[in-house]
């Protein structure tokens, strides 16, 4: 059984069409990390709202690692999904980097010593070590996107969505954050990440999902998306600079840098 | 030689109550008619540059200024940000700080700048079409700003600093919010404003899209210029490797590894790799 399923899922915003045309928006994902990719519009941040209750579907279904979301309330998703929003600024609020990471978890009423754990364990993997005691908003943008992701960590959920955690990100921090998010998967978290960074996608998520215009319009592995031109021309999709850089002398695909080294050596 | 656009000379700045300066020692000419890329780890002072740029640094923000900052001629402590601004547009990395919270409809939000500065509603009126246009977003007039998606509100933001008229565009991330498709057709946008003589100063941390756009590179770390140059000098620099990042040619160059100079861009990129080795 997948861990996160969705059934003929329909959502419309008020006075708007709807996001995912009929029959609705069909999906499954496994654990491990998938990147959840499409042009602006295309349904991306909708559909990681839904996962977690926060906007409910007209009609359809959704399960998220064996709970039904539609009769769970979103203060219990939060138990097994941590989420965080494409803009940092819109989930925090309070006036330490501690006290924010620790919100989650001390909300949840987890005992204690997971909350220390989860939290400790949290503001370590984003990088915050030495920055408990700062207002988050007297942090840059990027390092707030940090607060947010180790926020998500903090209650340790067994799922996690990060919406285009790349954004802003220098190279150091792309690299602490594709070593995190590749632990995850290998923990056997399911991991959903939504970017537009493609780059980050053939580096750090071995599945990808592409929609287009609310409907899905490729699911599998991330190295067989990248091959088909007119899929991501259609989906408004960069092609991957190695990728192209492998075209361009006559090589076969390749999606990361590994991968275009090995065959560039063969 | 060119005019001079933007000048610092020996510039230091610290935020009010901040323990340090921000950015120190900077020194820097760009002429009118450049595209700039400035790059960056986090805190490297890319945003603090554009503030200072604009006056903003110290004028809104307080703060202790060092050194001179002159934009256009004129040295920042005695011009009003008001004053700039009809020569000079600042785009900020987040686009909700843009918007006035004022206008109601995208079209009204365009010609927020030009009615502050009193120009004749006729001109307001092309203005305000003419950048909506350029920018891609004449469907959205009559929506309300603080209805639209951070991609679209990025968008107005360019569209409100482009019916100023700027002769200096400042852009802190002007892309960020927007999907690759959003973010070719504002590049596009920057090169015909460019061609037409614009000035323009970008931060970007898409290192291979800065290296194919901006014929110059100023590479920054903890407030200080690390380098300035040409883009393949600059991450052909060992201390910008390891401090800045590389783009993904230039690493895949060097893991290769092939010898130097590496290459920053697609076709140079290309041509070095060659066919591949048997």
């Amino acid at each position: 059984m997948p861990d996160i399923s969705l059934e003929k899922v329909l959502f419309s915003y008020p006075g708007g069409v709807d996001v995912y045309p009929q029959p609705g928006l069909s999906l499954a994902l496994e654990s491990g990390v998938t990147a959840l990719v499409g042009e602006n519009g295309a349904g991306k941040t909708t559909l990681t709202k839904l996962l977690i209750g926060l906007l409910r579907p007209r009609s359809g279904d959704i399960n998220v690692a064996g709970l039904d979301v539609s009769k769970t309330t979103v203060a219990a998703m939060a138990k097994t999904v941590g989420y965080t929003f494409q803009n940092p600024d819109d989930q925090l609020f309070e006036r330490t980097v501690k006290a924010e990471v620790t919100f989650g978890p001390r909300v949840l009423k987890r005992p204690p010593a997971d909350v220390d754990r989860g939290v400790a364990a949290a503001i370590k993997a984003c990088g915050l070590a030495g920055k408990e005691d700062v207002h988050p908003h007297d942090l840059g943008l990027s390092e707030r996107k940090w607060v947010a992701i180790a926020s998500a960590l903090a209650s340790e959920p067994s799922v996690v969505v990060l919406d285009e955690p790349t954004l802003g990100q220098d190279y150091p921090s792309r690299q602490r954050l594709r070593e995190l998010v590749m632990r995850l998967g290998s923990e056997g978290k399911i991991v959903l990440v939504v970017t537009h960074d493609m780059d980050f996608v053939g580096e750090a998520c071995p599945k990808t999902v592409v929609l287009s215009h609310g409907a899905v319009r490729y699911a599998g592995p991330t190295s067989n998306a990248f091959g088909d031109r007119a899929l991501l021309k259609e989906a408004g999709i960069e092609p991957l600079h190695v990728t192209g850089l492998a075209q361009a002398i006559g090589l076969r695909q390749c999606v990361n840098e590994a991968e275009f080294l090995a065959t560039w050596r063969r | 030689m060119s005019e001079p656009a933007v000048v610092f000379e020996d510039v230091g700045y610290a935020y009010e109550e901040a323990p340090r300066e921000a950015v120190s020692d900077i020194n820097l000419r760009i002429d009118a008619g450049e595209w700039v890329g400035v790059t960056g780890p986090t805190n490297a002072g890319k945003s603090t540059l554009c503030l200072l740029a604009m006056g903003l640094a110290p004028h809104f923000f307080g703060g202790k200024l060092r050194g001179k900052v002159t934009v256009l001629g004129t040295e920042s402590r005695a011009i009003k940000v008001i004053e700039r601004s009809t020569d000079v547009g600042l785009l900020f990395q987040n686009p909700f700080t843009q918007v006035s919270g004022a206008r109601e409809r995208v079209d009204e939000e365009v010609a927020f700048g030009p009615e502050c500065h009193g120009v004749a509603p006729a001109e307001i009126e092309a203005r305000v079409g003419e950048a909506m246009d350029l920018v891609g977003i004449s469907a959205l007039a009559a929506r309300h700003p603080l209805d639209l998606s951070g991609g679209q509100l990025q968008r107005l933001a360019l569209a409100s600093l482009l019916a100023m008229r700027p002769k200096v565009l400042l852009l802190d991330e002007p892309t960020s919010q927007l999907d690759p498709a959003g973010t070719a057709a504002i590049f596009e946008v920057l090169s015909g404003l460019h061609q037409s003589g614009i000035t323009i100063v970008m931060v970007e941390h898409r290192l291979e899209t800065l290296c194919e756009l901006c014929p110059r590179i100023v590479a920054m770390v903890t407030g200080r210029i690390l380098a300035d140059g040409a883009p393949q000098d600059v991450f052909n620099r060992e201390v910008v490797q390891e401090r800045v990042g590389l783009p993904v040619y230039t690493r895949l160059a060097l893991s290769a590894p092939l010898p130097a100079p590496w290459p920053v861009r697609l076709s140079e990129s290309a041509k070095a790799f060659g066919t591949p080795i048997a």
